[in-house]
């Protein structure tokens, strides 16, 4: 979305250069928290473009592919001045292929409609994918904007992405209409892998972040 | 300080299968007066996590309506464009808006869904609030509740058919919907 964007119940006005600034970040903490899973499973990782959208609240499952399938979501808060959300969204077909390539269990993903269903094994995997994800772009956040970022323990749901999604809106809507989404998407080839890391920065900490960053911004409440 | 409150979110276009999806902060109201064409949508929302589903029927007179609700309780802002997102405001709103097509307020019945809890330990998720909120309002202005399918920890999907009123719910990990 382009050019000005306003909202009377509270003021959201990015021009084209903030938006950029916000897939800047985007761009920063997804690139290395993919090095990272690169690393870890020693392949190839395709990376689309980031986008940064400013979206009405119920718009922001439209965002997303096959918002009424089922997925994985690995959900991590960052409480900054009021918290930030770093979410990881995979076909449950993913997580299986990324639970059979780092371990020696073979599961198909038609038995698994429920963290109850996955041994504690595969739970701890994903566990540590997600928090390998959301601790590299948190770190790579922290230090461009010379802050600190602590991660929460990250918590994981296999559900519709709009039932997941809800909550998340709930969360981000109470004081302001609009939610900034940054997603990012990441790809496997060779091993049919394929998912979204969505950053989610509320809209009230947009006077501090662009103060950090040292940019004009104005923000009425 | 004096709130206005817009009145943004209803939804008219039914789609090819005369099905109607209904997102977040929207509602949906059939046989209306200002339509004299007499359709009948499925209205459905797919992926109702903390959300809540609140349904309005006047059996006799035959009007209904539907709306997504996402948070139990209006903030305090200057304006509110998306009424039909809060709880209470839904609630007022869905009741004037059937009222004003034709149905007769002691008539009215409500059916809820929704409000499940989807991650663990979720203190700062609406699900519980959100069915406490609607069923406090519902109780103050004294509408029976003849359907409720609330809480849990899974997604629900909900298809509410407006010909014969009658509302289908199915959980995620559920392979059929049931009627409730």
């Amino acid at each position: 979305m382009s050019g000005k964007i306003t909202n009377k119940s509270m003021k959201i006005n990015l021009t084209e250069v903030q938006l950029d600034i916000l897939k800047e970040l985007g761009n920063i903490g997804s690139g290395h928290a993919i090095t990272a899973l690169s690393d870890l499973l020693n392949k190839k990782i395709e990376v689309s473009l980031t986008s940064a959208d400013i979206n009405l609240f119920w718009k922001v499952p439209e965002m997303f592919n096959n918002h009424n399938k089922e997925v994985v979501v690995i959900y991590s808060e960052i409480p900054f001045n009021s918290d930030l959300t770093i979410i990881q969204i995979f076909s449950k077909k993913t997580v299986i292929n990324l639970i059979n390539l780092l371990s020696e269990f073979k599961k198909s993903a038609d038995n698994i409609s429920n963290i109850n269903d996955l041994d504690d094994f595969s739970y701890s995997i994903i566990y540590e994918i997600g928090n390998i994800l959301s601790g590299h772009y948190a770190s790579a956040l922290a230090d461009l904007l010379s802050i600190k970022l602590m991660l929460n323990v990250p918590k994981i749901a296999i559900d519709s992405l709009n039932a997941i999604l809800e909550g998340i809106i709930a969360k981000y809507s109470q004081v302001s209409d609009y939610i900034i989404t940054i997603n990012t998407g990441l790809k496997i080839l060779d091993i049919n892998l394929e998912g979204t890391i969505c950053f989610i920065p509320p809209t009230e900490i947009l006077v501090s972040l662009f103060e950090i960053l040292n940019i004009n911004y104005e923000m009425e409440l | 300080m004096v709130i206005k409150i817009k009145t943004y979110g209803r939804i008219e276009k039914i789609d090819k299968n005369g099905d109607v999806f209904l997102p977040i902060g929207h509602y949906f109201l059939t046989n209306c007066k200002d339509k004299p064409e007499k359709i009948h949508p499925k209205l459905v929302i797919y992926g109702l996590g903390s959300c809540i589903a609140l349904i309005l029927i006047d059996f006799k007179n035959k009007v209904c309506g539907m709306s997504h609700i996402l948070l139990p309780k209006a903030h305090q802002n200057k304006v509110i464009e998306y009424p039909h997102k809060y709880a209470d405001l839904s609630l007022k709103f869905l009741m004037q808006e059937l009222i004003k097509n034709g149905a007769v307020r002691d008539n009215i019945k409500a059916i809820i869904v929704g409000g499940s809890r989807i991650f663990d330990l979720d203190e700062n998720f609406m699900g519980i609030d959100n069915i406490k909120a609607i069923k406090e309002a519902l109780e103050k202005l004294n509408i029976k509740i003849i359907g409720d399918d609330t809480g849990g920890t899974e997604g629900r999907g909900v298809i509410f058919d407006t010909k014969d009123f009658t509302v289908y719910v199915k959980l995620t990990k559920e392979l059929n919907y049931r009627k409730i």
